[in-house]
């Protein structure tokens, strides 16, 4: 992040080579569309080069903030959701996994993949449709059309789960 | 301040942005005033990313990596030239910018009103009209340096929101280290008479600055236009306090309003 702040190109590409795969799947997940989630990409990796100086990497993991930032936006831009904000919409703490090498990315995308392979399909559905959709649980109800009780107990069930499985 | 959040799954839920209404609103206003909350969402937001890791990895596209590099080139913030307009960029910077205007809008606005106010005055007591100039005047540039503040790139926006579990009175603090500070308050509850409000700049290091009393309108609504601060203070956080009338040189009562800058 310090060669980044300097206005080192090639650090930028070095974080590209790293991130950008990851950032570009989830925004694509979310979007459904190759040009739109480009340009999420190409938009957080650019006001990550223009705001470096503004970003305040001891605060946290740039792993972890560029999958929630990545996620965020395409969610945002999916549900046509304003957000004015500028390089750090919200802090993230740092990843408790290593995402710096992709033998440690493929470790972990199998750990998580393991991990939701746990859950039952309605579980797993209720997370996707949160995550994925940014579905808030009375607009999960009325997709599955189960009573909001039932999706509450579900969604902390699973994330009872997930807890278990990916605190290191 | 009220009870911690239960169970543990609701910071994940929190951070998977699942809750709303009333249960996200108590949840938040907890979280703004507790460090420790904070500190277990931004954790869940580290937790719930790794579901990013859930779904499949696809190629990038060919030549994205190319045309980044080639637009962070360019000397200025300049928009994606391919594939496609890059509007994500551009209806940002739009959205701020929209939001800066429609605040001037608003404060201009109320300025109108004052003005027209004011030219009634003049035209039934022209005795007074050279007085009233010098008002207007006064009131112009007041004006003016209020909006400059507003809209500098430079200037430090702060959103202050309730302590209490109930998020009904907020703050909002526009500050600029060489310019001033523009705060407006709502929803605060009518003080007695021998009580004031008193906004505080907290500094990164060192004892919180009175940026001066106020008080409310009917409405609840307050505000502190372009106090006397000392010239280049940083600022890490706003806080609002009740004091005893006249205010005091450091905080002594409730807390009512806080936000830290982003």
């Amino acid at each position: 992040m310090r060669r980044l702040a300097q206005g080192d190109e090639s650090a930028l590409a070095t974080l590209y080579d790293r991130y950008a795969g990851l950032v570009y799947s989830v925004a694509r997940r979310v979007l459904g569309d190759a040009g739109a989630a480009e340009e999420v990409m190409q938009d957080l990796f650019y006001q990550l080069w223009w705001k470096a100086r503004d970003y305040d990497a001891a605060r946290g993991g740039l792993g972890a903030w560029l999958l929630v930032s990545a996620r965020n936006r395409a969610i945002d831009r999916l549900r046509q959701r304003k957000r004015a904000e500028a390089l750090a919409p919200e802090q993230v703490a740092p990843l408790a996994f290593d995402l710096e090498s992709s033998v440690a990315q493929a470790e972990l995308i199998s750990r998580v993949k393991s991990a939701l392979g746990g859950l039952s399909e309605s579980q797993r559905q209720a997370l996707e449709l949160a995550y994925f959709e940014g579905m808030t649980h009375s607009e999960i109800s009325q997709r599955t059309g189960e009573p909001l009780g039932t999706v509450k107990t579900r969604l902390r069930a699973a994330l009872q789960a997930l807890r278990q499985v990916l605190n290191p | 301040m009220n009870e911690h959040p239960q169970p543990e799954e609701i910071f994940d839920e929190y951070a998977l942005g699942v809750l709303e209404g009333e249960e996200r609103h108590a949840f938040e206003s907890h979280i703004e005033a507790c460090p420790a909350c904070l500190r277990k969402v931004e954790e869940a937001r580290a937790r719930m990313a790794l579901l990013a890791l859930a779904t499949p990895q696809i190629q990038l596209p060919p030549g994205a990596k190319e045309r980044l590099l080639r637009r962070v080139a360019s000397p200025s913030p300049a928009p994606l030239q391919q594939p496609a307009p890059f509007w994500g960029w551009t209806t940002a910077a739009l959205a701020a910018a929209t939001g800066v205007l429609a605040l001037a809008l608003l404060f201009i606005a109320a300025r109108n009103r004052e003005l027209l106010r004011n030219l009634r005055e003049l035209e039934a007591r022209q005795t007074q009209l050279l007085e009233s100039e010098r008002r207007l005047g006064e009131e112009s540039a007041r004006a003016h340096a209020v909006l400059d503040i507003l809209t500098s790139p430079q200037t430090v926006r702060v959103y202050l929101a309730s302590t209490p579990s109930r998020l009904l009175p907020e703050g909002k603090a526009f500050y600029h280290p060489q310019k001033g500070l523009v705060f407006y308050a709502t929803n605060l509850p009518r003080l007695p008479a021998h009580r004031t409000y008193q906004l505080w700049l907290v500094p990164p290091q060192g004892k919180p600055v009175s940026a001066g009393v106020f008080n409310t309108d009917p409405q609840g609504n307050g505000e502190v236009l372009l106090p006397s601060l000392p010239l280049g203070l940083p600022v890490k956080a706003f806080a609002v306090t009740v004091e005893p009338a006249g205010g005091e040189p450091q905080p002594t009562g409730p807390k009512v309003l806080a936000g830290v800058t982003s």
